[in-house]
């Protein structure tokens, strides 16, 4: 099909020639298309919300600790003070991937247990995540030796809260992903909760119980949440319920007929 | 024109065209990976997994957008139409961003769990009785189903084998995959949005993509009411005045029913054609006479003026139309010939 065009207008694609006035045309097309883009990808790419300061502390080194295991409402280490650590901790567990401590900690909850893995911190809580061969298991006690003793301080209650805020999944929110909220991020925690993380609850207002921001969540009698309760994760919402201080840790036990979504 | 199927017909200009839309696609996901970041006003930056998602899924999205521009703009202003003639290759280009944009997001946020990931897209958020939290990612599914099957069925080949209207529908569903991806973007990044911006963006591209085809399908709808007159004698039809119709080039001629006819001129002769190209619908009244063949604007398929037959090897057809002279006065015989029938040109006596 090769031929001549009879009007320095017109374009045929397979004829490699093009009409002088439309290739300038097209070449400033050209360039508006591609600085358009890279315009867009700039204003696009610098515009994102600040995902916070959630962070997979690996460079703090695998960490080692020893406490009580506790498994409701979801696996937590009340740790046991020592000499480098005089103040009581009760930290958050997880494991690699979106799974739960309980399986690999089901014969071992209320005991005392030697814990190894890498932090997830933001601002002031974080979590440990178990990770390695043997990072959890019961304190080895020497033949001879006595077992060490440890009992956790109780839960204190500081009485029955009406909070704003956002239902996150803990491991994503500490650092795993960043960031690691909002809506394009719910199916994400859905499946994370549902999978065995611990759910904690982020309060719209900075430190609104007690200077604290971050609550563990929990069913009103201490038990994980219901699996509907996927629903409110993500949304912004209003939950009413006790909350205890166990340690440096707060938990948010909620009336699960009390929730209100905005 | 092809009258064998090879896996892309390559030529300088589709060359030089995939380089371009290579060229932006390229430029704006590394902008927004590699350069963006060093300015983004954040505690931490955003992980670098959830980076390349979104670099992806906007990318795609004002691929799309730029895509579906590309017909009603050329339908208003023919300097266009050369985007035109490649745009499969722009289509297939978005959809692989897409895709990529699609398996980055289930790599982060599905993978990892007990459950199978891809069983996990449709399960982890069933919220589908609420606005707020409603799970988005379907949207998304169904607009890469869509992207994928249009992309797979691009080829000419398709073409041919489906016949043009049923491919032409196939791929009008184009429309359908742009609403799914908009409301996939409404209802998921929009809403965890902080800055007004991506609102701004997604609202400019909705508002030029249905904008542009509503003031081009205003313009075809004008250009329709003006049927043509019929003459004293039935059942011909005027359809111009012979000086209307510059040498080498065609007028387009709208019929009562909505169809219409390309009346062309070449040298002291003049023949009707069907207006709508074989191929893929294009108006071949807006093209030119080239190596004596109409010749197609959108994709330079050519046809015989005086039976609408393809030249050999070519097998393409369009319906031919009877023309005869009253004065100066053109007259058409509105039925239409079976495709590839010959008419005898008319001639043209100069004034």
């Amino acid at each position: 099909m090769a031929g001549r065009m009879p009007d320095p207008g017109f374009f045929v694609g397979y004829l490699n020639s093009v009409p002088r006035p439309l290739a300038i045309f097209l070449v400033v097309g050209a360039a508006v298309l591609v600085g358009s883009m890279a315009g867009l990808a700039f204003a696009l790419g610098t515009n994102v919300n600040d995902p916070g300061d959630g962070t997979f502390a690996r460079k703090l080194g695998k960490q080692e600790m020893s406490g009580i295991l506790v498994e409701n409402p979801y696996p937590i280490l009340r740790v046991r003070p020592d000499a480098k650590n005089p103040e009581a901790r009760t930290v958050m567990l997880t494991v690699p991937g979106k799974r739960s401590v309980k399986r690999r900690g089901r014969k071992l909850f209320d005991q005392l247990v030697d814990v190894k893995g890498f932090m997830f911190q933001r601002g002031d809580i974080d979590m440990l995540q178990v990770q390695g061969k043997n990072s959890l298991k019961a304190v080895e006690v020497a033949e001879g030796e006595t077992p060490p003793e440890f009992t956790p301080a109780p839960a204190e209650s500081l009485g029955r809260w009406r909070l704003i805020g956002e239902i996150c999944d803990s491991k994503c929110h500490l650092g795993a992903m960043r960031p690691g909220d909002g809506l394009a991020h719910k199916a994400c925690a859905n499946l994370c909760i549902s999978s065995g993380a611990p759910p904690i609850f982020v309060t719209a207002e900075e430190g609104a119980v007690e200077g604290e921001t971050f609550l563990l969540m929990a069913n009103e009698d201490g038990g994980p949440l219901p699996d509907h309760f996927g629903d409110y994760v993500a949304v912004l919402v209003q939950l009413e319920g006790e909350v205890e201080r166990l340690d440096d840790l707060l938990v948010f036990k909620v009336d699960i007929d009390a929730t209100k979504v905005f | 024109m092809s009258v064998r199927y090879a896996p892309v017909g390559w030529n300088r200009n589709k060359i030089i065209y995939d380089v371009v839309v290579l060229a932006a696609a390229v430029a704006y996901i590394l902008l927004f990976i590699k350069i963006a970041p060093s300015f983004q006003d954040v505690t931490k930056p955003t992980s670098g997994a959830i980076l390349r998602a979104q670099a992806f899924g906007t990318c795609a999205f004002l691929m799309l957008t730029f895509i579906l521009c590309i017909g009603p703009l050329a339908r208003l202003d023919q300097r266009f139409l050369p985007l035109l003639y490649n745009r499969r290759h722009f289509g297939v280009i978005t959809c692989a961003i897409a895709f990529t944009h699609a398996t980055h997001v289930v790599s982060i946020y599905y993978s990892f769990s007990p459950l199978n990931k891809y069983v996990a897209v449709l399960a982890s958020n069933t919220s589908y009785d609420r606005f707020l939290g409603f799970p988005f990612e379907t949207f998304g599914i169904f607009a890469l189903f869509l992207l994928l099957v249009l992309a797979a069925t691009s080829h000419d080949f398709w073409l041919r084998f489906l016949t043009p209207p049923i491919w032409k529908a196939i791929h009008l569903s184009v429309y359908v995959a742009y609403a799914a991806i908009v409301c996939h973007v409404a209802l998921g990044s929009l809403q965890a949005k902080q800055s007004p911006l991506l609102a701004v963006i997604v609202g400019l591209s909705v508002v030029a993509v249905t904008g542009l085809h509503l003031v081009a399908g205003r313009i075809e709808r004008q250009k329709d009411r003006d049927t043509a007159e019929s003459a004293d004698e039935a059942p011909w039809v005027v359809a111009g005045h012979v000086d209307s119709v510059p040498d080498g080039r065609g007028i387009v001629v709208p019929l009562e029913g909505g169809e219409r006819v390309a009346v062309f001129r070449y040298g002291d002769k003049l023949s009707a054609l069907a207006n709508v190209c074989a191929h893929q619908n294009g108006p071949l009244g807006e093209g030119r006479i080239m190596d004596g063949c109409v010749t197609c604007p959108w994709h330079g398929f050519q046809y015989r003026p005086e039976d609408g037959c393809s030249p050999p090897p070519f097998t393409e057809k369009v319906a031919t139309y009877r023309l005869k002279l009253d004065g100066r006065r053109i007259l058409l015989d509105p039925r239409a010939n079976e495709p590839g029938t010959y008419v005898e040109p008319v001639r043209v006596t100069e004034a």
